[in-house]
């Protein structure tokens, strides 16, 4: 039970304060700015134009672009996730042998920051120099362009995501499998069902509520993705690995284009909170269905 | 035997598949700590394995690094580790009070008082920048104030329309994570320049990074500890109040110990987040207190392919949470997190 003391004014109003000021305050800030036509260089005086940045960003076609671009990386990536770190969880909570290192080691991508793992995929993937590439011409492919070239940049970009944060998903799932209770499997294999028929008819349906919670949070953050791509491609070959995080940097920081950048950033969070609400509207009925 | 451990083909299959990951995971590691002991010319050269074998390590790149030839490195790692430590224990600190209050007291706050806190923060900055002349920074600061302080006294009536609890109160904080940072680094970055000219420094400057990590690891701190509250016993607490022990001092004495594990968790947990963040360090200094991240992130414009200092760079980024890391599972080893991660 709650129970009612002023004191709790003071335990939550430090929380309460800064998340005002250091959220609010931008959000007013920014959300003005985005129906103005402000540039800081070449200096302009502020004007109204209403939702002509918005117009003028749902005209340009390199937004589109990037935020096709930035969709491709976050589900394809958040996919595999899903796939290798569920099976991953599955094998770990089955005591594999040798469990214990794995649980350890297994984990320590999701500890390193992400521009030292763009950094050290550069190196593995260079064209020439590369160990990966030694690797591909003793198969008989020399000198793949990994990140040169659209297709080829834009897989490394999602193996590198991959390799960083398949670990929450280990994490994740590990502690969902250890909390599903034994009785129900050893009837399972009373009745002969196979372990096929034991993950898609027990383990699975149990699991759906943690991994609706787990692929929503891996995508929305992929969807903030910046870091990896700012330093394994720049955005390039020309902009067609550009994320729509690294788009509103160019724009802000490059141009400082302020309205346009600001328009950017807020239809940049409707882009996220569509995505999120039909995601869930989609799988609720799943949801209460296994409930 | 227990419907729990694998048998024959598939025990071997799921350790195959196992290693096979482990693998994937260390290799990139081991890359860039034998790069870091190789000499310009063996890297080069092409791809070297195994040291002494193969190539002869070097300490070229650890003691150029270490004298101060690729860049500010010592006085950027001291920045980043004042940052991250005291970002992420204030933001424990206030997280956890906050969480606490959630957990145990009762907020009923209505949803007119927020409409108008929105209503009237938007309304007045607008009002005060563009009919009364006031400068872009006072303008927000008045239209914050009365914004505050219009919500808190229309709190005190009874006002009509649905009444937000303790729920919807920890889903507002959570659901900031959700915020692409973007949105709030651009702003905060115009924000901070707005208030510099008011001879507030925030751009470069300590509290100016600091506040807004606090800021952003806030909901996720609330998230964890308030978990972690919920499961603590209440029976002590309330032989506690029978007493008449002050809540602060229930707080303070009784519950922060009995949480200890969590709170060294949620701490790690928020340590990594701010140690290796980006984006707002990008946008927020730009020499005196830039963090490692910007730095490392630098070193790949700068030097091209001279792999030999990069990987040594990074390594400087990875290692300390790689050591913390290794804390967290000796941790988790000894029992203290027992508990902590349900």
């Amino acid at each position: 039970m709650t129970r009612n003391d002023p004191i709790k004014h003071v335990f939550i109003w430090p929380a309460l304060l800064i998340v005002l000021i250091i959220s609010i305050f931008p959000l007013i800030y920014s959300l003005t700015t985005s129906f103005m036509s402000l540039r800081l260089v070449p200096p302009m005086p502020a004007r109204f134009v209403g939702f002509g940045n918005y117009a003028e960003l749902l005209q340009n076609p390199r937004f589109w672009n990037v935020a096709k671009t930035t969709s491709i990386i976050a589900f394809i990536s958040v996919a595999l996730q899903y796939v290798v770190g569920f099976s991953v969880a599955l094998a770990l909570n089955r005591r594999v042998p040798g469990e214990g290192l794995f649980r350890v080691t297994f984990l320590l991508p999701m500890l390193v920051a992400p521009v030292a793992v763009a950094l050290v995929a550069r190196q593995v993937l260079n064209p020439t120099m590369g160990p990966l590439n030694e690797l591909m011409t003793f198969f008989g492919f020399p000198n793949l362009p990994f990140l040169t070239q659209t297709s080829w940049a834009l897989g490394a970009i999602i193996v590198v995501e991959v390799w960083q944060w398949t670990p929450f998903v280990i994490l994740m799932m590990l502690a969902g499998l250890q909390t599903l209770p034994d009785d129900v499997y050893e009837a399972a294999s009373l009745e002969n069902a196979s372990p096929w028929q034991q993950f898609w008819g027990i383990t699975f349906p149990m699991m759906l509520p943690i991994s609706v919670a787990v692929v929503f949070i891996r995508l929305i953050e992929s969807y903030k993705i910046i870091d990896t791509v700012f330093v394994m491609t720049g955005g390039g070959p020309g902009i067609s690995t550009e994320t729509l995080t690294l788009f509103a940097y160019q724009e802000g920081f490059k141009k400082f284009n302020l309205g346009y950048t600001s328009a950017l950033s807020f239809l940049f969070l409707i882009v996220i909170t569509v995505i999120g609400l039909v995601y869930l509207a989609i799988l609720k009925p799943y949801l209460e269905k296994h409930k | 035997m227990s419907v729990r451990t694998l048998e024959g083909n598939a025990r071997f299959w799921a350790l195959a598949a196992c290693l096979f990951w482990l693998a994937f995971t260390l290799f990139p590691l081991y890359w860039v700590v034998i790069t870091s002991f190789k000499s310009p010319l063996g890297v080069v050269g092409g791809p070297t394995y195994i040291p002494f074998v193969d190539f002869e390590p070097t300490l070229t790149a650890w003691s150029e690094l270490l004298s101060g030839q690729r860049g500010q490195f010592f006085s950027t790692f001291i920045a980043s580790t004042i940052i991250g430590l005291s970002a992420a224990f204030l933001a424990t600190a206030i997280g956890s009070m906050a969480a606490y209050a959630l957990v145990r007291f009762t907020f009923e706050v209505r949803l007119l008082s927020a409409v108008i806190f929105v209503v009237i923060a938007f309304g007045g900055y607008l009002l005060c920048r563009h009919y009364l002349g006031v400068g872009q920074a006072t303008s927000l600061i008045y239209a914050f104030i009365a914004a505050l302080a219009l919500s808190i006294i229309s709190s005190r009536f009874k006002l009509p329309g649905p009444v937000l609890g303790n729920d919807d109160i920890v889903f507002w904080f959570v659901s900031q994570r959700m915020f692409p940072p973007i949105v709030a680094a651009f702003a905060l970055y115009l924000m901070y320049t707005e208030m510099g000219k008011l001879g507030f420094k925030l751009v470069d400057t300590y509290w100016g990074l600091t506040f807004a990590y606090i800021a952003f690891s806030l909901p996720i701190v609330i998230w964890l500890m308030r978990d972690f509250f919920a499961a603590l016993p209440i029976e002590v607490e309330e032989a506690a109040m029978v007493d008449n022990v002050p809540t602060w001092r229930i707080f303070f004495g009784i519950v922060l110990p009995m949480s200890k594990p969590g709170l060294i968790a949620t701490f790690m947990i928020t340590l990594a987040f701010v140690w290796n963040e980006f984006l707002f360090a990008l946008f927020l200094t730009n020499s005196k207190w830039q963090t490692l991240p910007i730095l490392v992130a630098g070193q790949n414009s700068q030097r091209g392919d001279e792999w030999w200092s990069i990987s040594a760079a990074a390594l400087v980024a990875i290692i300390p949470m790689v050591v913390m890391a290794g804390l967290l599972s000796r941790l988790m080893r000894s029992g203290l997190l027992l508990g902590a991660i349900k």
